[in-house]
C-alpha cells in the first residue's frame, strides 16, 4: 500500500479561474524521495501546500499512512497532518535564535526530550556550534540547514521541501545537494521535493514527478520519469 | 444552521476570528446606517423651518470651506513637498520633517490662538500700536469669518497632503524626473508635466484625508460663527433639542461624506502611474542658488511660523502667564478623564483591529476584504454623525433592555447605557477604528505569511502561532497603533462634546470651553498639553517613515 496518495487533486485559486491542478493523481512509498518537476506555474508549490494542510482541493483526495488527511467532507488542520515542510525562504521565526527555531515544533516533548532532540538535530545538519545565533546572522547555506533542522525535529511522516536550493549560490548548492540526500537517508524520511533544476532532483530523488501547467486541452497534469 | 451542513470552505471560515470582524464591523456600521434611516423618516415642524430657512445656508457654507481649503491646502502641500524633493536649499532638510509638526496642532486650538492673537488687544494690533503707533481700522484682520476658517484649517490640514506626496516623490518618482530633465524640460514643465500626474494617486489621497476633516470639522467653524452642517448638527441637537432633525442633518452629511467616499474609492482604483518596484533608486534634488534658494527658504519659514510656530509660541506666553490659576485640582481630573477615555477606547480599537486584521490575512476572500473595508470607513464619518448614530443606537439599547433594568430595581424608562461612558468609548472605537485597524494591516503586510504556515506545520494550532509567532512580530505596530489611535482620541473634540456623560470633561473639551467663554488665557495650558501629546504621535509618524 502507498504511503502518500494523492487521488484525483483539483484546485484554483477562486471560483471562475482556471485550475492551477487538475485531477492530479501519485503515490509515493514509505522512505522515499520524490521530486517534483515542472516551469513556472505548474503547481508545484500549490501541490506542496495541499498535502501541508495550506491549501484546500477543490476535489479529490489526499491520504498519508492510510489516514484521510481531506476529501469532500475531512479537512485535517495542517498543525494535525504530521507534516514538515521547508519553505522556499526558509520563513525561520527571525525572533527567535536557532535553538528556539529547532524546538518550536517540539512542544508536546518534555524539556529534556526536547534538549536531546536539539541536540541531535544540531548534529544532523552540522550547527552545533550555533544554538544562540539569530537567522539574520547565519549564512544562506546554515539558514537552509536550520529550516531542514527545524522541519525534521518534530519527526514528519511526510517532509515537504519547496524549492530549498533557490537562494543558495551555485558553488554552496553543490555541496548542499549531497549533503540533504544524506542527512534524509539518515533521517529516513518519505520527501517530496519541489525544484525547477533537473540537477537537483538528480543528486537527491528517487524519481521523480513532471508537472505541467494546466491547458483546457491537457488534463491528468502529471507524468512519472525515472 | 449546524456547522458540520455548511461546505468545506465555509466551516474552516467560520471561527472566532472571523465572528469578531463581524461583530466589529457591526459595531461600526449599526449606528452609521442608523443615520442614514433618518433620510427617509417623517419630517416634524423643526425641520421644515431647518430646510427652509437655514438648510441652504449650511450646505453653502460646509461647501465653501470644503472647496477653498481643499485648494489652498492643495496647493501648499503639493508645492512645498515638490521643493523639498526636488530642490535643496538652506533649511530644506529641517523642513522636510518641520513641516509635519502642524498636524500636531488640534484646528480648534488654532481657531482661538489666532482669534485672539489677530483681536483688538491681541499680540499682533497691540505690537503695532504700541510700538509702530500704528492703528489698523476695525476688521482689516478678521479672522473670525468664514475666511479665517479656512485660513486655520489650511494651516492645520495642509501637512497631510505635504507628506503623502513628499513621500511618494522620493520614493518613486526619480527616474522619471531625471528623464524629463534629461530630455531639456525646464522646471515648471517638469512640475507641470510630469510630478503632478504621476502624483496625483498621493495628492488626492492627501486631499481627500483633508477634505473628511474639513467636513468632520466642528470646533473651528463653530468658534469662527461659520455656519456648517456639522455646527448646525449641534445647534439642532443642543440649542432646540431636536434630535429627530439633527439625525435628518447628519444623514444629508452622511451622504456628501459617501459621494466623496466613493470618489476616493474610484480614485485609488486607478492608481497606476508608480513604479512597480520599492527599490527605485532617491531623487537627487538639484541645488538652487541666490533669490531662488533663499525664496524656497522664506516660504517654507513663513507656513511653518503660521502654522506651527506663532499659536505654539503664543500658547507658551499665555500658559506662563496662568499657569499658576489654571493649575488647579480638577486639572488632574480632566487629564485623567482624557487618559481613561481614551485608553479604553484604544485598547478596544486595537483588540477588534487585531481580530480582524488576522481574520482578513487568513481568509483572503472578498466578504472578509469587504468587512474590514467597511470596518476602517469610519474615518470619514465626521464625529457629528457618529455621535447622534451612537446615542440613537444607545436609547434603543436601553429600551430593549428595559425590562432586565426592571429586574435590577431601576426605575421604568431608566437610562443606563446611554447616560454612561460606554457611549462615548464606542463613538471613539467607531471613529478611529481606521487609525487602529490600518496600523495592524501594516505589520501583518510587512510579515511573510509562511512564518505562520511554517508554525502550523510545526504542530501549533491557529490560536498558539498568533500567539507565539505573530503577535511578538506585530509588538511595533501595536505600539505604532495605540499611539497614533490614542492621540487622535485625546485630541477628538465633537464626539466628546456630544457623547460624554454628565459633568464629564476632558482637555480637550475644558480647553474648548474655556476658550468660547472668552478666557482664551486659561485654555492655553491645556491646549499646550494636547499639542504636546498632539507632537509624539507625529514624531512617531515621521520615525516610522524613516525606517
Amino acid at each position: 500500500m502507498s504511503f502518500v496518495a494523492v487521488d484525483g487533486v483539483t484546485f484554483r485559486f477562486a471560483a471562475g479561474q482556471s485550475a492551477v491542478i487538475e485531477d492530479l493523481s501519485f503515490a509515493m512509498s514509505r522512505g522515499e524521495t520524490v521530486g517534483v518537476l515542472g516551469a513556472s506555474g505548474s503547481g508545484k508549490s500549490t501541490l506542496l501546500r495541499l498535502i501541508a494542510g495550506l491549501e484546500m482541493p477543490e476535489r479529490g483526495s489526499i491520504s498519508i499512512n492510510g489516514r484521510v488527511i481531506v476529501d469532500e467532507r475531512v479537512f485535517v488542520e495542517p498543525e494535525k497532518r504530521g507534516v514538515g515542510m521547508v519553505f522556499q525562504d526558509y520563513a525561520l521565526f527571525p525572533n527567535m535564535t536557532v535553538a528556539d527555531n529547532i524546538v518550536f515544533g517540539l512542544h508536546k516533548l518534555k524539556r529534556e526530550e526536547r534538549r536531546l532532540r536539539l541536540e541531535e538535530m544540531l548534529e544532523l545538519v552540522q550547527l552545533s556550534g550555533y544554538v544562540r545565533r539569530y537567522p539574520h546572522e547565519l549564512s544562506g547555506g546554515q539558514q537552509q540547514r536550520v529550516a531542514l533542522a527545524r522541519a525534521l525535529a518534530p519527526q514528519p511522516s511526510v517532509l515537504l521541501m519547496d524549492e530549498p536550493f533557490s537562494n543558495l549560490d551555485a558553488h554552496l548548492k553543490a555541496a548542499i545537494r549531497s549533503e540533504l540526500r544524506q542527512i534524509l537517508r539518515q533521517a529516513g524520511t518519505t520527501c517530496l521535493l519541489v525544484s525547477h533544476d533537473e540537477a537537483d532532483v538528480d543528486a537527491i530523488c528517487d524519481r521523480s514527478l513532471h508537472v505541467r501547467a494546466v491547458e483546457a486541452s491537457d488534463f491528468g497534469s502529471a507524468e512519472f520519469a525515472r | 444552521m449546524k456547522k458540520s451542513l455548511l461546505p468545506r470552505s465555509a466551516r474552516r471560515q467560520i471561527n472566532g476570528w472571523t465572528m469578531a470582524s463581524v461583530i466589529g464591523a457591526a459595531v461600526v456600521l449599526l449606528p452609521i446606517l442608523y443615520v442614514l434611516t433618518g433620510l427617509f423618516r417623517p419630517a416634524n415642524e423643526n425641520w421644515d423651518k431647518v430646510k427652509q430657512f437655514l438648510l441652504t445656508d449650511y450646505i453653502l457654507g460646509s461647501a465653501k470651506l470644503v472647496i477653498f481649503t481643499g485648494f489652498f491646502a492643495t496647493f501648499i502641500g503639493v508645492v512645498l513637498a515638490w521643493l523639498v524633493v526636488g530642490y535643496s536649499f538652506p533649511l530644506r532638510r529641517f523642513y522636510k520633517w518641520a513641516l509635519v509638526l502642524p498636524l500636531a496642532m488640534p484646528p480648534y486650538i488654532a481657531a482661538y490662538t489666532y482669534s485672539s492673537m489677530t483681536g483688538y488687544t491681541g499680540v499682533i494690533q497691540a505690537t503695532l500700536r504700541n510700538r509702530f503707533d500704528l492703528v489698523l481700522p476695525p476688521g482689516t484682520i478678521d479672522v473670525m469669518s468664514d475666511r479665517g476658517a479656512i485660513f486655520v484649517l489650511t494651516l492645520c490640514l495642509f501637512p497631510y497632503i505635504f507628506m503623502l506626496t513628499r513621500v511618494f516623490l522620493e520614493r518613486q518618482s526619480a527616474s522619471f524626473i531625471e528623464n524629463a530633465r534629461l530630455l531639456g524640460h525646464k522646471p515648471l514643465s517638469v512640475f507641470f508635466r510630469v510630478v503632478l500626474p504621476l502624483a496625483r494617486p498621493a495628492i488626492m489621497a492627501g486631499v481627500m484625508l483633508v477634505l473628511f476633516e474639513v467636513l468632520s470639522d466642528f470646533g473651528v467653524a463653530n468658534y469662527f460663527g461659520v455656519q456648517t452642517v456639522s455646527t448646525a448638527i449641534f445647534q439642532t441637537w443642543f440649542g432646540m433639542y431636536d434630535v429627530q432633525s439633527a439625525m435628518k442633518l447628519a444623514a444629508w452629511l452622511m451622504v456628501a461624506v459617501l459621494g466623496l467616499f466613493m470618489l476616493e474609492r474610484l480614485l485609488r482604483r486607478s492608481r497606476r502611474y508608480a513604479s512597480p518596484t520599492s527599490r527605485s533608486n532617491p531623487l537627487k534634488p538639484q541645488p538652487l542658488k541666490g533669490i531662488a534658494a533663499w525664496g524656497a527658504t522664506l516660504f517654507c519659514t513663513l507656513v511653518f511660523l503660521l502654522a506651527f510656530f506663532f499659536p505654539i509660541a503664543q500658547l507658551v506666553v499665555w500658559a506662563i502667564e496662568t499657569g499658576g490659576t489654571v493649575w488647579r485640582s480638577d486639572f488632574l481630573d480632566l487629564t485623567v478623564n482624557t487618559l481613561k477615555g481614551a485608553g479604553l477606547g484604544t485598547a478596544i480599537v486595537l483588540l477588534i483591529a487585531i481580530l480582524s486584521s488576522r481574520a482578513a490575512r487568513m481568509f483572503d476572500s472578498p466578504f472578509m476584504q469587504a468587512l474590514t473595508r467597511l470596518l476602517s470607513a469610519g474615518y470619514a464619518v465626521p464625529g457629528a454623525i457618529v455621535a447622534i448614530g451612537v446615542l440613537a443606537v444607545f436609547i434603543a439599547l436601553d429600551e430593549w433592555l428595559a425590562p432586565f433594568y426592571g429586574m435590577l430595581g431601576k426605575e421604568e424608562g431608566a437610562l443606563v447605557l446611554s447616560l454612561s461612558l460606554a457611549m462615548l468609548i464606542t463613538g471613539y472605537v467607531i471613529r478611529f477604528m481606521a487609525t487602529g485597524y490600518g496600523a495592524l494591516e501594516a505589520g501583518y503586510e510587512k510579515m511573510p505569511k509562511a512564518y505562520s504556515e511554517a508554525s502550523r506545520t510545526l504542530g501549533r494550532s491557529s490560536l498558539a502561532t498568533f500567539f507565539r509567532v505573530e503577535l511578538p512580530l506585530l509588538r511595533g505596530s501595536l505600539l505604532s497603533g495605540f499611539v497614533l489611535t490614542f492621540v487622535e482620541v485625546v485630541k477628538e473634540l465633537p464626539l466628546t462634546m456630544l457623547l460624554r456623560p454628565f459633568n464629564y470633561d476632558t482637555l480637550s473639551t475644558r480647553a474648548y470651553q474655556y476658550a468660547t467663554d472668552e478666557r482664551v488665557f486659561d485654555a492655553a495650558l491645556p491646549s499646550l498639553f494636547l499639542v504636546l501629546i498632539g507632537l509624539i504621535s507625529v514624531l512617531f509618524i515621521l520615525k516610522a517613515e524613516r525606517s
